[in-house]
């Protein structure tokens, strides 16, 4: 037995453990120190790439926002954005616009869903239940707003399925308010306590060019200083008229990517604030297909603020070629692309998330940290399992 | 048959009796144990914006949810891995909540009233709630489990770290009261003032010191289950595993008793209307070792926890260092030049 193997134990974190997720960690560790760690991922993969050869295209809405948990408007977006430009069409105002609030909606709550699970992951259970909580808040809008909790299905090509409920502005300022209260509480339980501080300063630095070559994505990316985001390299929808900043920190560090996280939640509500007082009036759904509807159910719409889907959207058949679409989800840039053969069905969809993007970030920062820091880099970088495997 | 009531009643309010098994003892200390995890649960609850234990016996807010809980785990099986070292696995929880609960018997709860006294009852209880966490290891390594090899080792690190300062403080109180007999202690606090104005210093040491030896958070390294597990307790279930898992609350128990008594003027003042009976000391002592526990858990709500190396740091170069000073500021105390 060599001497390195005397010292050296072997970890395996997962999948049955509690801070694992869906995925095993391989660690080796020397004492307290981990000498290297492997992600063992593809635990939870569902074949969304394949499965979406054998469906029309709009059936495959639902099935790529089911892998990214908490935030599903944003793959959706980025399906229905390939989509559209493989057809040649552009959703009206009105529904870019909604669909940029439903977007901005879902960053709020997804990071409040990856700020819950860092905390429990350091043991702040109190950071936990109140992130959780509040993210109730943003749930319960989108409710009214698609009629879905999590999973909404509200944009299809061409359009949106629903138009903003009455009132819907005056209980969204509530809600927002409410949420800015909050933030200072999170301050003071979570970011500022000086346990997690001591827990995350300088813990698994990501240095700038290091996060460039490895090609990591969104806030991650971010945090390292680089301000790169889909949303003003290449905007999309309302981007190009909302006023907001793009939050990078220098640090690098555990702590930064949490701070970038907190800031983005900040812009948000300035975004859906600007976006509910500049909504422009109009259809949601593109011309094409809204001389498709009949009168009756025209009239049907217009009552009930909603779409009913023509016939031409259920079997899509867009000419042959290919389309890309990237937009920027809560976790990172994630990636269409859409090569149709003329069929109803896709030839081939490509759906290349943030997460498999950020989680060779575990190898590459968790090299002689502790053990304690497992836990405190896996929920800095909000790596969702499911995300990853598709 | 009256006289074998009479003796047996004699027999069971006889203070070596009644000390070890019913109060500080056995019986109140699982009295203590099922209602403050239940307060630990209430309070983050509170914190948290959420019920926390409701449903079993509504009317008191769920009150003996904790003696649902151990039903389930009396009846629960004990599931003991193969490749576990078969007589430590067993053997270790029950030493391990034995000698937690054990050093109850060394500290009295009135002038008069206590199983044994001692000069050096304050040794004793501390000697012996210094021994528990020793199992902790046994129990890590008995169990064939990496998690819990590791938090074994957790453990073994943490208490030397902590156990000292904490004999260091405690004597830094010894010096100050010139002994180590705990109702002697009291007697020179009702004299002079309780020891947390005398020496301030030693009675926020203790108490942080406290948590981390009960490992509560932030300095809940050893069962970190987001890291570990559960520690030395992976691998148990059933009543092992509650024994685990009681043995903490009832070392917090102990040092709450203790640091009543050290620096909270013990079971004075008793009110007027409890002075007299033999009960009055004794529920004046549990109140408030109960205002202690019930700090040390509410941090939970409060704090995330912290890595090893930042609590060892901790300990080694701010707490020894802390109980050094407060040796001398007892001296200072002594001398007169503190009040």
């Amino acid at each position: 037995m060599s001497s390195r193997e005397e010292h050296i134990l072997e970890l395996l974190i997962g999948p049955q453990h509690p801070a694992s997720g869906h995925m095993r960690l391989v660690a080796e560790v020397d004492g307290d120190v981990v000498v290297s760690l492997k992600p063992d991922i593809g635990y939870v993969h569902r074949t969304v790439e394949k499965l979406a050869e054998t469906k029309n295209y709009i059936q495959i809405v639902p099935l790529v926002e089911r892998p990214p948990l908490a935030d599903t408007a944003n793959h959706n977006l980025g399906y229905v954005l390939a989509v559209e430009r493989l057809l040649g069409i552009e959703a009206p105002p009105r529904a870019q616009w909604l669909r940029t609030l439903l977007a901005e909606m879902n960053r709020i709550h997804s990071h409040l869903y990856g700020l819950g699970i860092h905390g429990i992951m350091l043991g702040s259970s109190t950071a936990f239940m109140w992130t959780f909580g509040d993210r109730e808040i943003m749930i319960e809008m989108a409710q009214r707003l698609t009629g879905a909790r999590l999973t909404y299905s509200y944009m299809i090509p061409g359009g949106v399925r629903r138009d903003l409920p009455p009132g819907f502005a005056e209980e969204m300022e509530k809600a927002l308010r409410y949420l800015e209260r909050r933030l200072p509480d999170y301050d003071k339980i979570f970011f500022s306590n000086p346990v997690t501080r001591a827990r995350l300063e300088g813990v698994g630095v990501l240095k700038k060019e290091d996060a460039i070559r490895l090609g990591i994505v969104g806030p991650n990316l971010r945090a390292s200083g680089v301000p790169y985001d889909i949303r003003k390299v290449e905007p999309y929808c309302a981007y190009p008229e909302l006023d907001f900043q793009v939050v990078t920190r220098e640090e690098g560090d555990s702590m930064a990517r949490l701070l970038v996280r907190v800031g983005e939640i900040k812009e948000s509500i300035n975004m859906i604030r600007q976006i509910l007082k500049k909504l422009p009036d109009g259809p949601i759904l593109e011309e094409r297909y809204l001389k498709m509807i009949p009168p009756k159910w025209k009239d049907w719409m217009a009552e009930k603020g909603r779409i009913k889907i023509p016939a031409a959207l259920v079997s899509l058949k867009p000419p042959k070629g290919e389309a890309v679409a990237r937009v920027e989800a809560a976790r990172g840039e994630v990636v269409f692309y859409v090569v149709s053969d003329g069929s109803p069905k896709p030839y081939r969809l490509r759906m290349v998330t943030p997460s498999i993007r950020n989680v060779v970030l575990f190898e590459h920062l968790i090299r002689n940290c502790r053990v304690a820091d497992i836990p405190a880099i896996y929920g800095s970088i909000d790596y969702f399992p499911p995300e990853a495997d598709r | 048959m009256m006289q074998i009531i009479e003796w047996l009643m004699d027999l069971l309010l006889s203070p070596w009796v009644f000390v070890p098994l019913v109060y500080p003892g056995l019986i109140s200390a699982f009295a203590v144990l099922l209602f403050i995890i239940w307060l630990e649960r209430k309070i983050a609850a509170k914190v948290q914006m959420r019920y926390g234990p409701l449903y079993v016996l509504k009317q008191l807010g769920g009150v003996i949810q904790l003696v649902a809980d151990l039903l389930r785990y009396l009846f629960a099986e004990p599931i003991i891995p193969r490749e576990a070292d078969k007589i430590p696995f067993i053997f270790g929880p029950i030493l391990l909540f034995a000698s937690s609960y054990l050093s109850t018997v060394a500290i009295p709860v009135s002038y008069d009233f206590y199983a044994f006294r001692s000069d050096i009852s304050l040794l004793v209880v501390l000697g012996i709630t210094t021994l528990a966490p020793a199992f902790n290891l046994i129990i890590g390594w008995g169990s064939n489990n990496k998690f819990g090899l590791i938090g074994g080792l957790r453990e073994g690190y943490l208490i030397t770290a902590d156990e000292i300062p904490m004999f260091v403080t405690a004597l830094a109180m010894a010096i100050l009261y010139g002994t180590m007999d705990l109702v002697k202690m009291v007697e020179i606090q009702v004299d002079w003032a309780w020891g947390i104005l005398l020496n301030p210093l030693a009675a926020v040491t203790f108490f942080v010191l406290m948590l981390f030896s009960t490992s509560r958070f932030p300095f809940e390294i050893v069962e970190a289950d987001s890291e570990i597990v559960m520690g030395p307790f992976t691998e148990y279930s059933g009543i092992l595993y509650g024994l685990t898992m009681g043995a903490s609350y009832v070392k917090l128990y102990v040092l709450s008793l203790l640091f009543a008594i050290l620096f909270l003027g013990g079971w004075e003042p008793v009110p007027q209307f409890l002075s007299g009976t033999i009960l009055g000391p004794g529920l004046v002592l549990f109140a408030k070792a109960l205002v202690v526990m019930f700090l040390q858990v509410f941090m939970r709500s409060v704090y995330p926890r912290y890595r090893i190396d930042h609590a060892l740091r901790l300990a080694w170069h701010i707490l020894f260092p802390l109980s050094l000073v407060s040796v001398f500021v007892s001296f200072a105390a002594l001398t007169g030049w503190w009040l």
